[in-house]
């Protein structure tokens, strides 16, 4: 019994020591001339079946070349590179945000993609950055060099359901008090007026910055990206504020506070809530959770009286940015990859597969895209164009520790508008004054050229 | 009569206790065996494969034995918790054969052999039972880079290339360090109490020092073993704080790990059947470990407080 | 025969591999750390010496580090003196002979064996303020229950948001009184069977009350072990992380920040890895401290029978 139970743990001994020898691999040099790209991608609204599909062609065209793309997805996918970027093992190809990216530019840790930038797009003679809409590539430049290309376009809008606006005889709100008396007569129909994606207070801050744009112009965001003393204090930041407390106090579904993106978003495809602020993966992201009759479209955020701002503009940027860490192992293929991943060829794909909109110019026929796209098409159809603010990118720290807890007090109505905005000027003063921060010059929108006064 | 009241009164409070840790794990397991449906319409219920569906007619209910089987089939298979289940059978298994063995040798030696700086090496190894993990998390993390890029500068002339982390044996030796401080400490109080004369003995018949260790103080020690090994197990197999810092790849992560990140992604898909037959995967081979051998835990915990 | 040298070997052989892997993966990380903690480092850059910096920013920092430490405290009076009282209770009445005290003793350590990932997902489900929920259920209940009969008490906002990050702290005492009263029990109750049966006897013929029994003759006589379990707390609740960090959906806020999460936070989401190092060697002190403090405490009386 005694010999048998010790050969036994001797025959058992590989399956125990094989597996945990793991640490050990071939590398790649000697596996074979394969290379293989790693691609890590975001796995959220969007999903990333398109993308495995992109990357399958890839790899098929440029199998000769030994070259194979292996792209994986993940909604915490960024939780898992951070580790890997600071221990100088990352994957090849970044589709994701939520790292500090200036951090890593300071350190020499990104790709630049100019050089690829300037030589010709995938299948046309043009370059690259000619076919980008401006304002898209702006986001993480530095010294002129560009860090990130973004695969779409972001807008930030009011989603409703034109099914319900019909039966109740709802219309789309022109200005910001017409919205509030949209609200009202939503809550005495019995339905909650604003679902919100409460777990997350940053969803309200895109709405905040559209706000900010309508009272103030595009000088107030101007002075915001700036970081300009006194820009977050100024009474026009502060009336809008204020506009985002009254919205969330008197129109937010009772609750939301405590939801998730997707509890708020299945309140509002259910019709328990009647609108919800939120980006262009709105429709991607709850397709298996919404009613076949849902008719999902959006407005731009209404004009505010006596503002300042150009209603017809929207809060966007480019999105769904890609990056390219010096430390990868091909960091040519993998800009390469980049190139055919953005590009005219699958730009009308990739909107009717996952509904976004392309960041390059006249790539989506509106044939292409769904209703639902095709609204946002419409809204962004008269603007000259788009802003944004780049502070939370821009400050992590001030981000997490200062802007959410700010935008959560301010939408349960625990503080003021002034004292939120006070809060917030703080501490970007004390990020301006920290000099361990890396702040770099800001190229301002110039008001006249998007239709505004000076 | 008050007494009796009293003693009633004891009586429910126990029992309401009893129901409060009883209750959510029944309730974990009830809802792992009903489909996400069901659990919607009704989070309280009892499962339809005990009372029948009521929507047995509807094909596009799923019928309760088909439910049950989807829940668990989906968590083991699609979202992969038959590996995680495999990575923590490894990781939990072979650190604790090392831990024992490691801790038993050194213990043995610190119990028995009054040799100089005995004491010293003794305090040594329990004053890192004052150091948190979290201490030594951020530079065990950048040392791992280090000893990566070393080894694998050593190992290239082979075409070999060394990362410890993202891996089942870099976590298996980092537990096996960390347990070292609490189980040589039970194993050196284990061994103290076995007679000297028993060594002394077996070396007057001719046993070597590694004999008298193997044949005679092994087998004697095994309660202290079994305790340290229970012990270990519910720690090494629920950890999660490690597991999360040195493993970033679906493919390596242990069962707290993959079960923290399914969660966020049923969170995406609201597959709240899947969530469940994954708490039960998870929760499972300690509840059973516990229950067959909850009499050494509790021995060991009594033989622990005894010693204070 | 044996020699002094052959033993000597043995005795070499036997300690290496733990005086290897305790050295290099325990004692010199945490020599280290110290000196993370007193270098501003990215993690990706050249480190650069900035001595006592890093701790006087943290202390400056109270919207993060202090708030977060009050929140271990917290957690360790509330939740520690809850658990605390709740085991001492079980302990003694299972102590005097309830009938079926084994079940019960096995039972309510069932909480302890579970990953702490499960249990703050369980939690979550039973906080969930949709129909998840039990406990906003059993409150909604309650609070109807009351409004029928008059009562307009409590005037709180149901469902409620326990998993809120503002609320997730108190939230978890329950969650924590729950996993950790069985263990401390069984822990007590281990203690309390070595008291002789004499001892009771003789206070009952004295005709002392069940609870003076209590006070005089049972808590007196595991006083080391209740030390003991109240060291254990104090490290556990300073330690504290898994539950926090999978509630919090790896995000925590200021509201909800204990002091591992902000070090996890700080290095390996802000890269900001001295900061990081800083709250670790605090962490260390901290710990150090309360055990000796504790310890000290208890040597006053150690009682004898």
């Amino acid at each position: 019994m005694q010999n048998a139970l010790k050969i036994l743990c001797a025959a058992l001994l590989p399956v125990y020591i094989l597996p945990g020898c793991d640490a050990v691999h071939y590398t790649p040099a000697r596996s074979g001339s394969e290379k293989i790209i790693e691609v890590a991608v975001f796995e959220g609204g969007y999903g990333i079946d398109w993308h495995q599909k992109i990357a399958a062609r890839y790899s098929d065209m440029h199998a000769a070349d030994g070259i194979r793309i292996n792209l994986w997805g993940d909604p915490r996918a960024v939780e898992k590179i951070k580790p890997r970027l600071l221990r100088g093992d990352p994957p090849d190809v970044l589709d994701l945000f939520g790292f500090p990216v200036w951090v890593l530019i300071g350190a020499g840790k990104l790709s630049s993609f100019t050089g690829a930038l300037e030589r010709p797009a995938y299948g046309t003679n043009v370059p690259w950055r000619d076919l980008f809409i401006k304002g898209t590539l702006d986001t993480f430049t530095s010294d002129g060099q560009v860090y990130a290309i973004p695969s779409a376009l972001s807008a930030w809008a009011c989603w409703y359901d034109t099914r319900m606006f019909r039966k109740h005889g709802w219309s789309v709100p022109k200005t910001w008090s017409e919205f509030d008396d949209l609200c009202k007569r939503i809550r005495a129909a019995g339905i909650a007026p604003v679902a919100f994606q409460g777990k997350y207070p940053s969803y309200a801050w895109n709405t905040f910055v559209a706000l900010v744009q309508r009272c103030g112009g595009l000088a107030a965001i101007n002075r915001l990206n700036a970081m300009e003393p006194g820009a977050f204090t100024g009474p026009d930041v502060v009336r809008a504020a204020r506009l985002l407390q009254e919205m969330a106090l008197k129109h937010f579904q009772k609750g939301a506070m405590a939801m998730t993106h997707t509890e708020s978003q299945l309140q509002f495809v259910n019709g328990q809530a009647a609108l919800i602020w939120c980006g262009l993966w709105l429709e991607n992201e709850m397709k298996n959770s919404t009613p076949p009759d849902f008719e999902m479209r959006c407005f731009n955020l209404p004009a505010v009286e006596g503002g300042k701002g150009n209603p017809d503009l929207f809060c966007g940027e480019g999105a769904e940015l890609i990056f390219v860490p010096s430390d990868a192992r091909h960091p040519e293929e993998a800009i390469d990859f980049c190139r055919y991943l953005v590009s005219l060829e699958n730009a009308p794909d990739m909107a009717k597969s996952i509904g976004v909109i392309s960041p390059l110019k006249g790539a989506m026929p509106p044939a292409a895209v769904s209703p639902t796209l095709q609204s946002v098409l419409e809204m962004m159809k008269d603007g000259p164009g788009i802003f944004t603010c780049r502070l939370p990118t821009l400050l992590m720290e001030w981000n997490n520790q200062i802007l959410n807890p700010a935008l959560a007090a301010l939408l349960r109505g625990e503080t003021t508008p002034d004292v939120f905005c006070r809060r917030m000027e703080d501490g970007v003063a004390a990020a301006r004054a920290n000099p361990d921060i890396v702040i770099p010059p800001y190229v301002p929108y110039d008001p006249a050229a998007f239709g505004e006064e000076p | 009569m008050l007494h009796r009241l009293g003693r009633a009164a004891l009586y429910a409070i126990l029992a309401v206790w009893l129901i409060a840790v009883v209750f959510p794990l029944l309730w974990v397991f009830m809802n792992s065996i009903r489909s996400s449906q069901e659990i919607f319409e009704n989070p309280f219920g009892i499962p339809w494969l005990i009372v029948g569906s009521p929507h047995a007619d509807n094909a596009g209910i799923p019928a309760p034995w088909a439910a049950a089987k989807q829940n668990f089939v989906a968590a083991w298979v699609k979202s992969n918790f038959s590996s995680f289940f495999y990575n923590s059978v490894i990781v939990t298994g072979v650190s604790l054969a090392g831990i024992l063995a490691i801790s038993a040798m050194a213990a043995y030696v610190i119990a028995k052999f009054p040799f100089r700086g005995n004491k010293a090496v003794f305090l040594y190894f329990i004053s890192g039972m004052m150091i948190p993990a979290q201490l030594v998390l951020v530079p065990l993390f950048f040392q791992f880079t280090e000893m990566s890029r070393f080894l694998t500068r050593l190992l290239s002339p082979l075409g070999l290339e060394v990362q410890l982390h993202d891996s089942l044996s870099g976590l298996i030796i980092l537990y096996i360090a960390l347990s070292l401080p609490f189980t040589i400490l039970v194993l050196t109080g284990f061994f103290k109490s076995l007679p000297g004369a028993l060594r002394e003995a077996g070396i007057i018949d001719g046993c070597t020092e590694y004999g008298v260790f193997r044949h005679i103080m092994l087998p004697l020690s095994k309660p202290g073993l079994v305790t340290a090994a229970i012990f270990n197990f519910l720690g090494l197999w629920n950890e999660y704080l490690f597991a999360l810092v040195f493993v970033n790849a679906s493919a390596k992560k242990t069962l707290p790990l993959g079960l923290a990140s399914v969660s966020i992604q049923a969170q995406y898909k609201t597959d709240f059947g899947l969530m469940f037959a994954g708490l039960v995967i998870v929760m499972v081979p300690t509840l059973l470990v516990y229950i067959l051998l909850q009499r050494q835990l509790t021995r060991g915990i009594t033989l622990g407080a005894l010693k204070g | 025969m044996k020699t002094r040298g052959e033993q000597r070997v043995f005795i070499f052989t036997f300690l290496a591999p733990a005086l290897f892997l305790f050295t290099i993966f325990v004692a010199v990380p945490s020599v280290r750390a110290l000196g993370y903690s007193l270098r501003q480092w990215d993690g990706l850059s050249t480190p650069k010496w900035v001595g006592l910096k890093n701790f006087i920013t943290l202390f400056k920092d109270s919207d993060l580090f202090l708030v977060a430490f009050q929140h271990n405290l917290f957690l360790m009076f509330v939740g520690g003196l809850l658990t605390l009282a709740l085991s001492l209770f079980f302990a003694a009445i299972l102590h005097r002979r309830v009938r079926g005290a084994s079940l019960f003793r096995v039972a309510f350590f069932f909480p302890n064996v579970i990953s702490s990932v499960a249990i703050a997902l369980l939690w979550v489900l039973l906080y969930s303020t949709t129909s998840f929920g039990v406990i906003n259920s059993l409150l909604l209940h309650a609070q109807q229950i009351l409004a029928q009969m008059g009562v307009t008490w409590p005037r709180i906002d149901l469902p409620f948001p326990f998993v809120d990050s503002k609320y997730v702290i108190y939230s978890i005492i329950p969650m924590m009184v729950w996993t950790a009263t069985g263990f401390y029990m069984v822990l007590f109750l281990a203690a309390m069977e070595n008291i002789p049966e004499t001892f009771y006897e003789a206070a009952k013929l004295d005709g002392a009350s069940e609870f003076a029994q209590f006070r005089h003759i049972t808590f007196p006589l595991i006083r080391e072990v209740f030390t003991v379990g109240v060291v254990f707390l104090v490290i556990g609740s300073l330690k504290f992380f898994d539950a926090i960090w999978v509630m919090e959906n790896q995000q925590p806020t200021s509201d909800s920040h204990v002091l591992a999460t902000v070090l996890y936070q700080k290095v390996f989401t802000e890269y900001n890895v001295g900061y990081g190092s800083a709250v670790a060697v605090l962490l260390f002190i901290l710990v150090f401290f309360a055990t000796l403090v504790t310890l000290r405490l208890s040597r006053k009386e150690a009682l004898e029978y």
